[in-house]
């Protein structure tokens, strides 16, 4: 064995489970890991010199931006809303739509893409070579000083996997730390229950698709959003027109600090998103069959939720809110550290 | 051997697939076959015909017709019946639904010789085609208590074997 690197212990709470995804040939290792958080933060990264990945994905809005499209290199806009990079260590198919399979493969995405950061790996590899501390960063992490483009989408990858959220008051409350109030209790049982209206129990089904600790199930859904689709979504990946208009179910891990919301960034705020599940979900046939047909009253159609229903459920996706994960010095950009 | 030959012949047979991607409306049976299967709703009446009542969430009663999944793993000459030993085991039958849904049978849990438990791939309720969002095929597994398996949209059908 040459590859003798010290690995890179990931610490995570044992309720999220051990269904991850690192490939056999890309282990985590403290060099690799610091290395790619030193590209994550690298404005060369770019063809124009001025973007890094953290332009998009700032660790203070949990590695969103903030705005509906974010602008690339050549000035133009993203086709989507950025995405929070959260817990991705569990996830498989990446982006909206799910188009790339693995992390190390999604990287070579913005990388090249002319609208993002537009610049080829083979011309990105070259830069970062003539770069002063790159090549030895890289012989550090990969025991080569040969950059290649598979080796920084490997760097890369790994800083992401390390990207865990799992401190929140959520976690806290799970953990027997934390007391909600009972805004946010009410909020949460809304927020994971079906409505059964016969049996008068009202309830939001969010935990169907927003399911388990994570949030997410991962799957690809409709929420009802549309009729007529400018953005194919999971049908133009699988070709499918079954598929069209669904997205892949989005983490509420820090929700709050990830406005604006949905794939085309449409919501500003949680309380349109809530007055979206609750009253505007179109009776359209590509709707979820986990959308449709929910009532929280016998004889009508939707979920109709009260507007103290909402608020509860909007303070329960508070305690979403992981503010050491923001913080965290292990994600920050190492270059504004004075060591 | 108790596999249903004739009726294979008549299904397409898969000699690639790219991507892993079907065509719409249809389920491909891979993995650990002797014989990879496109099976189309036109295609289905060359297997075992199966039905059976099952009650929904609202505790209403509904008639699925299809049919049993055991006879299209039968015909995709999966290692089945007096095979179903040792090694095979340990294999089990994957099944993946359009949106990215997965759920999990032993092949010891359907075969007859030993959980012997009815799964149906059904394409009609109450004798209409299931609704968008649930058809063509879905799985009926009666005697499951929980519904969470009885999957909607099923695209892929893999038989694989633990590796562990
Ligand atoms: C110009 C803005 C921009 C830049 C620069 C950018 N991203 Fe993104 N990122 C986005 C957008 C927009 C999406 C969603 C795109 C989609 O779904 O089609 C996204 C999605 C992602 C995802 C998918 C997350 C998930 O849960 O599926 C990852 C991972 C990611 N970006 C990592 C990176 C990395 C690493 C870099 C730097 C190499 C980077 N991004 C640079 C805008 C950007
Ligand atoms: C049928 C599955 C499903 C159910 C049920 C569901 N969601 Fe979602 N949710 C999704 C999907 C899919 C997306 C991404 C949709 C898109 O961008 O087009 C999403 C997106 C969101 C977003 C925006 C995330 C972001 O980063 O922009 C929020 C907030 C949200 N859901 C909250 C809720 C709440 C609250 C409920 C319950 C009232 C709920 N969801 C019920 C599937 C679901």
């Amino acid at each position: 064995m040459h590859n003798l690197q010290e690995p890179y212990k990931l610490e995570y709470p044992a309720n999220f489970g051990n269904m991850i995804y690192i490939p056999a040939d890309n282990p985590l290792t403290v060099a690799g890991v610091e290395l790619g958080r030193k590209l994550f933060y690298e404005t060369a990264l770019s063809g124009n010199n001025q973007l890094s990945c953290a332009s998009c994905h700032k660790q203070e809005l949990a590695f969103t931006d903030g705005k509906q499209f974010s602008t690339g290199v050549d000035g133009s806009s993203t086709k989507r809303n950025s995405m929070a990079l959260v817990n991705l260590l569990w996830t498989d198919n990446f982006f909206w739509d799910g188009r790339a399979k693995g992390l190390e493969q999604q990287v070579k995405f913005p990388l090249e893409d002319q609208h993002e950061m537009g610049q080829s790996l083979n011309i990105l590899s070259r830069k970062l070579s003539e770069i002063r501390s790159y090549p030895g960063l890289f012989r550090k992490a990969f025991g080569t000083a040969t950059i290649s483009g598979e080796l920084i989408a490997k760097a890369l990858a790994q800083f992401e996997r390390t990207l865990i959220s799992s401190n929140s008051p959520y976690d806290q409350y799970l953990a027997g730390k934390y007391s909600p109030d009972s805004s946010q209790l009410r909020g949460m049982k809304l927020f994971f229950i079906n409505p059964q209206p016969e049996k008068g129990i009202r309830g939001g089904a969010c935990g169907h698709c927003h399911s388990g600790v994570k949030t997410t199930s991962q799957l690809y859904h409709n929420t009802g959003l549309d009729t007529i689709f400018t953005d194919g979504g999971r049908a133009d990946v699988t070709g499918q027109t079954t598929d069209k208009g669904r997205f892949r179910v989005a983490t509420l891990r820090n929700i709050t600090l990830t406005s604006p919301y949905m794939h085309d960034g449409r919501f500003k705020s949680l309380n349109e998103v809530l007055d979206h599940y609750s009253d505007h979900i179109d009776e359209q046939p590509k709707l979820s069959p986990f959308l449709k047909d929910l009532s929280n009253q016998k004889n009508t159609k939707g979920l109709r939720l009260t507007l103290q229903e909402k608020e509860d459920i909007i303070q329960f996706l508070q305690m979403l809110t992981d503010s050491t994960f923001i913080k965290d010095p292990r994600f920050s950009n190492p270059s504004l550290i004075s060591q | 051997m108790k596999h249903k030959i004739a009726g294979a012949i008549l299904l397409t047979i898969l000699s690639l697939t790219t991507s892993g991607q079907t065509g719409q409306g249809t389920l491909t049976v891979k993995g650990e076959v002797g014989l990879p299967l496109t099976i189309t709703t036109a295609g289905l009446s060359e297997f075992r015909h199966a039905e059976a009542n099952m009650k929904d969430r609202e505790g209403n009663m509904h008639k699925y017709t299809g049919v049993s999944v055991l006879s299209i793993l039968d015909s995709a000459k999966v290692t089945l019946g007096k095979q179903l030993r040792g090694e095979h085991l340990k294999k089990y039958l994957l099944v993946k639904c359009a949106d990215g849904y997965q759920v999990l049978f032993s092949l010891a849990e359907l075969d007859p010789d030993f959980g012997n438990k009815t799964v149906i791939l059904a394409d009609r309720v109450d004798g209409k085609p299931l609704p968008e969002g649930k058809g063509p095929f879905r799985l009926i597994i009666p005697d499951d208590k929980a519904l969470a398996r009885n999957s909607y949209e099923v695209i892929e059908m893999i038989v694989s074997f633990a590796k562990d």
